[in-house]
């Protein structure tokens, strides 16, 4: 069986660009259109990958990964952040998290700024999954 | 009723982020999270002879949109807030109202309508069907000038416009869950020419004074959570006075309770949120009547 990626972006052109890449390249793409809906499929899927946005409705993916970082049962599974929103300003806003009570949590396995294209995003996949 | 969440609807030229920064203080009473919203119009994008729907067109305003929001939002997460963000194509108060909706939050901030009088005629005024149909509070946000907002923070020194209704009842628990903001409210009760019983200055002045016993408890009870407060009695056109009580006072704010629902044409009614959000050069901020 391929081995499952989650994508979690609004946009969803976006997420059909994803997908396709995913696809392409073996393995099963599985989405979500805000943080709120990625959280409760990550808990169901239990997938081997995230592709994850920052920027979206209803719960943003620094919360998400913040979640995603603190579960014991999901934090062995690598995400990728693919957004407009700078590194900087991921791990920033990280940082003051932490600083108001929140626990620390790891940088992003990795960070790729938007738009992305297909090798760059295939390469990074591949790290993760084989 | 604390603001933990709140929907900013921009038009960009309208709404600033200046204007987003000058709340920023609600974050000492419970502000963490921040919803953008951006409404493109039909018209914009709506389909023309020989052109059909402009799809390229709503993909241009879309990005234009996403630009300013990410510029925004780098901002604000880096002060370990949470931002979400809706860029969506539709009619302005009915998507306002959903997107409130989606997300629960607590307070709308718009700008005053861009809507000229014929159009509004016309097509009738968003702020007042938003208000009619979001159990939200709408904060109707008002620059003095183009060189920025009118207060460093409109919640520092608010006026409550009084009207003896249970809105002005919720309006006083509203401003107590903002004690961390406040630091002094005025309250105004303003009496219509009418409610001036007899023409005897005896009558008259009773007048006065029952509403100023009243005025003096509701600040009592603002007093007992840590509020300044100081009652005010006025005499007139509703709109007018309230306006010119917020200047004399130097008020940062008028906050009014809006009208319900099913009420559409009572002294508190539509006339007056209406009134203020157009007429007054302050920011309005308009309280729903408690749902159910």
């Amino acid at each position: 069986m391929s081995k499952k990626v989650l994508i979690v972006d609004d946009d969803p052109d976006v997420r059909i660009f994803n997908a396709t890449v995913v696809e392409e390249n073996g393995y099963t793409p599985i989405e979500a259109a805000n943080g709120e809906d990625g959280l409760k499929v990550l808990k169901k899927e239990m997938p081997d990958l995230v592709l994850l946005d920052v920027l979206m409705p209803k719960q943003s993916g620094i919360r998400l990964y913040r979640e995603l970082k603190t579960d014991k049962t999901l934090l062995g599974i690598p995400v990728i952040i693919l957004s407009g929103i700078a590194k900087r300003t991921f791990l920033r806003s990280q940082k003051a998290l932490t600083e108001f009570g929140d626990k620390p949590v790891p940088e992003p396995e990795s960070y790729l700024e938007k738009p992305v294209e297909p090798e760059d995003l295939a390469k990074e996949m591949k790290k993760y999954l084989e | 009723m604390e603001i933990k969440k709140l929907l900013f609807v921009t038009r960009f030229n309208h709404l600033r982020f200046d204007a987003l920064l000058s709340l920023m203080d609600l974050k000492k009473a419970a502000l963490n999270h921040v919803v953008f919203l951006n409404v493109i119009e039909r018209e914009k994008v709506a389909m023309r002879r020989g052109k059909g729907y402009e799809k390229s067109a709503e993909i241009r305003l879309r990005e234009k949109a996403n630009i300013r929001f990410i510029d925004w939002a780098e901002t604000l997460f880096e002060q370990g807030m949470e931002v979400g963000v809706y860029i969506v194509v539709g009619s302005f108060a009915a998507q306002v109202i959903q997107a409130a909706e989606k997300e629960d939050v607590d307070l709308i901030v718009l700008s005053p309508e861009k809507k000229g009088r014929l159009e509004q005629l016309y097509s009738g005024s968003d702020i007042t069907e938003i208000v009619h149909r979001s159990a939200t509070p709408v904060l109707v946000y008002k620059y003095l000038s183009r060189k920025g907002p009118l207060a460093e923070n409109p919640f520092e020194k608010p006026l409550l416009a009084v009207s003896w209704s249970a809105t002005s009842q919720r309006a006083i628990e509203y401003l107590k869950s903002l004690k961390a903001v406040i630091q002094e409210v005025e309250l105004v009760y303003v009496a219509s020419e009418k409610e001036l019983k007899g023409t005897s200055a005896m009558a008259i002045q009773k007048t006065r004074k029952e509403n100023r016993t009243k005025l003096e408890a509701l600040c009592d009870e603002l007093e007992d959570v840590g509020i300044t407060a100081k009652p005010h009695v006025y005499v007139g056109d509703t709109v007018e006075e309230l306006d010119k009580a917020a200047r004399e006072c130097q008020s940062s704010m008028i906050i009014a309770g809006s009208p319900g629902k099913r009420v559409w044409k009572d002294r508190w009614g539509t006339s007056i949120s209406k009134g203020l959000t157009e007429k007054s050069v302050f920011p309005v901020l308009l309280i729903p009547p408690k749902e159910g």
